[in-house]
């Protein structure tokens, strides 16, 4: 049975730390995603998703919130970005590699900004989207995985929709 | 159906979770009620974005990299210093000395099969071997049109010849050159000039741009060892090592990658790119001399295996001619910048790409060309003499890529007659300018 965020932050801060592993395995895609999205490039995305990551563990013991670990996650790996596009401005050698990360952390923050939507959702709801869109599992699978009916999952996805596309309307509004 | 039953319906719809009767109930009520339809559209606009972003991320696996570095920091702190040293090497961006990939080696060497292991060593001592280069001058044929990205493949076109100059001493600076394009990089700035009269300048050098980072990897063996390793390793992709005898009577080593982008078959931009590519790269190493001697890249597809392309020239550390890194451009070029802002910017801003690309054909159609500059950066005097006077036949709906998604751009079907009577049936690319906002047509012409 999968743990929650906070038991697994939790179990790692009592010397557990393989349990860390299945943070990593939970959020990797999403992060990278959120990176690629943040760098346009799948390399360097990959590369400062291990970095947050690794950054994240360092500093788990200051995690005040672990149940939003997820969320805290994601301001790490933005400030690994936004190192990642300084350092490339300050080498000034690899114009076509800062140019990418440049025209896309400018871009309308409003497009696609799912993953930091992502970490307004419930816990639970969460764990739907990205068992069902980040490790392509259909509805089916993710009930088994859940040990849920069917039913419950379909009712999740809708609720958690509703709940995305009301955080990316209001971040929307609040860009513009 | 009703309205509340229709929505309730929403996710299983989109999900084809319905069976036949409650799928087209739903169907016929979102003919019918133009309120659930736009609903329904967010709904099905936003799956698509999800499941684009997981697909994006489907080869993604990095926790055995984060927990090894965990590890290290958790349990064994009397190694960290050197090996905390030798990641951060790593995930800085900057495995370009020969240590370095020897250090990487070691790494891989240990976790890898054995016969992984070998071919990573052939490829770490070749890349040693080309430490000292000072110079380096690439020729190989690539599968592709003479005028399209110099890293964009066409298994269907004939071989064009594609050549990379790269002096690295005194001053970093390169040229890369096929029939239709040229990109200098002349120790200051940057330059693309695409034949007959299309030029863009970044006012700042570069070790490469313009789509030519591939090949300026295949001229830095530390850059490509450092890639195909992260590759091999993160992504499981098969690396193979076989013994052969040259055509000179020497023995070979032949190290084979299987690469894959990670892309879904239906991707539009699957196998266009080499980034976007299921690709076999074949590295040929002389055993004596530990130096690479060739590359082939082969694609693969549903039709099979096919050579794209083949490198059959290196040339090292021999003196390239300076007037190489100097372009003699003609004086009708038309220049790409910034967009400018327009005084009724918002209302291109507002477009859809649909929109956007009726409104530029349009604008072709008419020869109006102070409108349909507005969605070129910029709009040539070889482009007016291809659209002008055209007829709108069609302009479909935009579909993407998980690429284009990623980078802001969309792709939208259009039908047009040339004022020669030519028919011409293809996806226009387009871009969203960071800055003003505005559709910018991006490709597909």
């Amino acid at each position: 049975m999968d743990l929650t965020d906070k038991e697994y932050v939790e179990r790692c801060r009592d010397g557990h730390a393989e349990d860390f592993g299945l943070l990593v395995d939970r959020y990797q895609k999403s992060v990278f995603s959120f990176l690629a999205w943040r760098v346009g490039n799948f390399s360097q995305a990959e590369e400062a998703a291990q970095e947050s990551f690794v950054r994240a563990f360092r500093s788990l013991a200051k995690l005040r919130k672990p149940e939003s670990f997820y969320s805290w996650l994601l301001g790490i790996a933005g400030r690994v970005a936004q190192e990642q596009f300084r350092a490339e401005l300050r080498r000034g050698q690899d114009g076509e590699a800062a140019e990418a990360m440049r025209t896309n952390a400018t871009s309308d923050p409003a497009d696609y900004p799912l993953e930091e939507a992502m970490a307004a959702l419930p816990e639970n709801h969460r764990q739907v989207i990205l068992l069902r869109y980040y490790e392509g599992l259909s509805c089916q699978e993710v009930a088994t995985r859940l040990a849920m009916p069917l039913g419950t999952v379909t009712k999740t996805l809708s609720r958690a929709y509703l709940l995305l596309r009301q955080e990316l309307e209001a971040r929307d509004f609040r860009g513009s | 159906m009703n309205c509340a039953e229709c929505r309730d319906n929403f996710i299983a719809c989109v999900e084809g979770l319905l069976d036949r009767d409650q799928s087209l109930q739903c169907q016929a009520h979102l003919e019918t009620c133009a309120p659930c339809r736009a609903e329904y559209e967010k709904v099905a606009k936003l799956q698509q974005c999800l499941v684009a972003r997981g697909q994006a991320a489907a080869g993604v696996r990095i926790v055995e990299s984060v927990m090894r570095r965990v590890r290290q920091e958790q349990f064994k702190p009397e190694r960290e210093t050197i090996m905390s040293k030798l990641f951060r090497h790593r995930w800085g961006f900057g495995l370009s000395a020969a240590a370095g990939a020897a250090a990487i080696f070691t790494v891989i060497l240990l976790a890898m099969p054995n016969a992984q292991a070998q071919a990573v060593a052939i490829m770490t001592k070749g890349a040693q071997a080309a430490a000292k280069l000072t110079s380096i001058h690439l020729r190989g044929q690539l599968r592709t049109a003479p005028q399209d990205n110099f890293s964009a493949i066409m298994p269907d076109q004939d071989f064009v010849t594609i050549e990379l100059w790269k002096q690295f001493e005194p001053e970093l600076k390169w040229r890369v050159d096929k029939p239709g394009r040229i990109a200098v990089m002349d120790g200051h700035s940057t330059m693309l000039f695409i034949k007959p009269d299309y030029g863009y300048k970044v006012a700042q050098r570069s070790s490469s741009a313009f789509d030519t980072q591939w090949l300026h990897e295949m001229a830095d063996l530390n850059k490509t060892l450092e890639n195909e390793l992260t590759a091999i390793k993160a992504r499981g992709w098969p690396v193979t090592l076989t013994q052969q005898q040259g055509a000179d009577g020497k023995a070979k080593s032949v190290v084979s990658v299987e690469a894959k982008s990670g892309l879904g078959t239906g991707d539009y931009l699957n196998n266009k790119f080499f980034s976007t590519a299921n690709t076999r790269r074949v590295y040929q190493f002389d055993n004596a001399s530990e130096l690479l001697e060739s590359v082939q890249i082969y694609l693969h597809s549903d039709a099979g295996e096919k050579l794209v392309f083949n490198l059959e020239a290196i040339d090292c550390n021999q003196p390239i001619d300076p007037a190489m890194f100097q372009l003699q451009l003609p004086a009708n070029v038309s220049w790409g910048g910034d967009m400018p802002m327009l005084p009724d910017n918002e209302k291109y801003a507002a477009m859809t790409s649909e929109q956007a690309a009726r409104a530029m054909f349009e604008a072709c159609g008419r020869e109006d060309w102070t409108e349909a500059a507005k969605f070129f950066n910029p709009l040539t005097g070889s482009m007016k003499q291809i659209l002008g006077g055209l007829q709108v036949v069609s302009i479909g709906t935009h579909f993407t890529s998980v690429m284009s998604l990623i980078m802001g751009a969309e792709f939208v079907p259009y039908e047009i007659k040339l004022k020669n009577g030519e028919t011409v049936k293809f996806n226009l690319s387009l871009k969203r300018d960071a800055s003003t906002r505005r559709w910018f047509v991006d490709g597909g012409i």
